[in-house]
């Protein structure tokens, strides 16, 4: 079966809280292959847009289309105190539907936390409860993948490994949109949108300027 | 029911049923303060007799004070707990069990699963409280004394999930699950409410599970079987408007077709 021309398309989405105006208007459209950041300032509505995409808020108007399964990693991390590392694998391996947990397997080792798999999330350190945050989304191994600031408390060690893991992504045609507020970040992107004043306009990655010049 | 389903089911009952086993709040309530609250009872509440009227048969039954406030305390230590245990698992996991709705995991077989374990912890807690009873005096009909506070930690399990659907404070969920629980408790208590005759009783939680465990108590012929339903019945209420919140909440706003949802094996 071919594949959707556009991994993610956004047209003229819309959203405000009372009167404040958070999106007024935001389009853009991603390829397959494609490491995508969202960057803006706190409060510039990078977080509601991301909520918009992945389907948990509803925006006010304007359309949302994926073109394809869909991986969402939330910015605070959203796991279970009283499990373990390998129940959270356990428990959405059975929501994903998936008949190996191989993907969580890899992911494990890539992001170097599999000697916690027997551990209570209560007991991580905040990195890696975050790498398991990170794990949950990537496991079903989605064509879109929608991460908000995923790699908040890593090491840095972790964060260029985080990166290894999204520069592979893109390799293997997945469609990566990273919210990031670190200018540094830019560099390692393909394709920049700036959000301001509620209006995502594109803007020239580090990347971009290289092959330019 | 499929085999996958019933797999889904069994991985969300086992962890719904260990998230509440990892409960140390909840299991130090249960170990301690179910017998040292039942034993203060029985070591400082008098024997007097007490008539309590037993609305299923119409009869008035006169019985031992300390006993029937021991029957009324293991309906409030129960439903405190139970109230508690469903409070804390519903407002904890709202986020997490959104993520797990939205991977793939069936809203339905969630809330199922919780009703499970719920189910289960119910009877256990149940079944320890009238271990203690009998410890000191002996029911005449133990077992449907356990059935009886049974039927109040399951109304008393709804309201938890009520509690955590709406209210956003640990703390105020708590009070109002003790206030409840013990005004419900006190006010279908002879001891504490001379009579406990007037109309209006009957429109508490506790109400059916009180008339049921008094009766398990006391009486070897009295099976007030519709009231057995009562605490079931507001159970279901709480539950319903619970859930009504939860598929609300966790809504997918995108509507995603079939095909685009994660279910393939990986390689």
């Amino acid at each position: 079966m071919p594949r959707a021309p556009h991994a993610l398309r956004v047209h003229d989405v819309h959203k405000s809280y009372r009167s404040r105006r958070v999106l007024r208007g935001v389009s853009f459209s991603l390829e397959p292959g494609t490491l995508a950041g969202v960057v803006g300032e706190n409060g510039s509505g990078k977080s509601t847009l991301l909520r918009i995409l992945c389907g948990q808020i509803a925006a006010d108007s304007g359309a949302v289309e994926h073109g394809g399964s869909l991986g969402y990693c939330p910015q605070e991390t959203v796991l279970n105190d009283s499990l373990t590392v390998d129940q959270h694998l356990s428990w959405f391996q059975a929501a994903y539907g998936l008949e190996e947990p191989a993907r969580a397997e890899e992911l494990l080792e890539e992001l170097g936390f599999a000697e916690y798999r027997h551990t209570r999330v209560e007991a991580l350190s905040g990195g890696t409860r975050q790498k398991l945050n990170l794990t949950l989304a990537l496991m079903h191994d989605p064509d879109v993948l929608l991460l908000d600031e995923p790699y908040q408390g890593f090491d840095w060690e972790t964060y260029l490994r985080f990166w290894d893991v999204a520069a592979r992504l893109r390799e293997r045609g997945r469609c990566v949109l990273v919210v990031s507020h670190l200018a540094w970040d830019t560099q390692r992107l393909d394709v920049v949108l700036r959000l301001r004043h509620g209006v995502a306009t594109p803007g020239e990655s580090d990347a971009m300027r290289a092959v330019a010049t | 029911m499929t085999r996958a389903q019933t797999g889904l089911l069994r991985t969300g009952a086992s962890f719904a049923l260990l998230e509440h086993a990892r409960n140390h709040l909840a299991s130090v309530l249960v170990v301690v303060y179910i017998p040292l609250w039942l034993t203060l009872e029985h070591w400082f509440v008098t024997p007097a007799p007490a008539r309590f009227l037993l609305r299923a048969t119409g009869r008035t039954v006169t019985v031992s004070g300390n006993h029937l406030t021991m029957v009324s305390g293991a309906v409030n230590t129960v439903t405190l707990i139970v109230g508690f245990m469903m409070f804390i698992t519903t407002f904890k996991s709202l986020a997490f069990d959104r993520r797990l709705a939205f991977a793939g995991y069936p809203r339905t077989f969630l809330l199922l699963s919780k009703v499970i374990a719920m189910t289960v912890a119910s009877a256990l807690i149940a079944g320890y409280a009238t271990a203690v009873i009998c410890w000191y005096w002996d029911p005449v009909r133990p077992g449907l004394l356990a059935v009886g506070l049974f039927t109040a930690a399951v109304a008393y399990g709804g309201i938890g999930v009520l509690l955590g659907a709406f209210l956003r404070n640990e703390l105020a969920a708590l009070f109002v699950i003790i206030m409840a629980s013990l005004l419900d408790t006190m006010l279908q208590n002879p001891m504490s409410n001379t009579g406990a005759d007037k109309d209006g009783l009957q429109l508490l939680p506790g109400y059916g599970p009180t008339q049921v465990s008094v009766a398990a108590g006391f009486t070897s012929t009295d099976t007030p079987y519709g009231h057995l339903l009562l605490g079931p019945l507001w159970f279901l209420l709480m539950w319903g408007l619970g859930t009504a919140a939860f598929f609300a909440r966790t809504r997918n706003h995108l509507r995603l077709p079939r095909s685009a949802r994660p279910a393939r094996r990986l390689t």
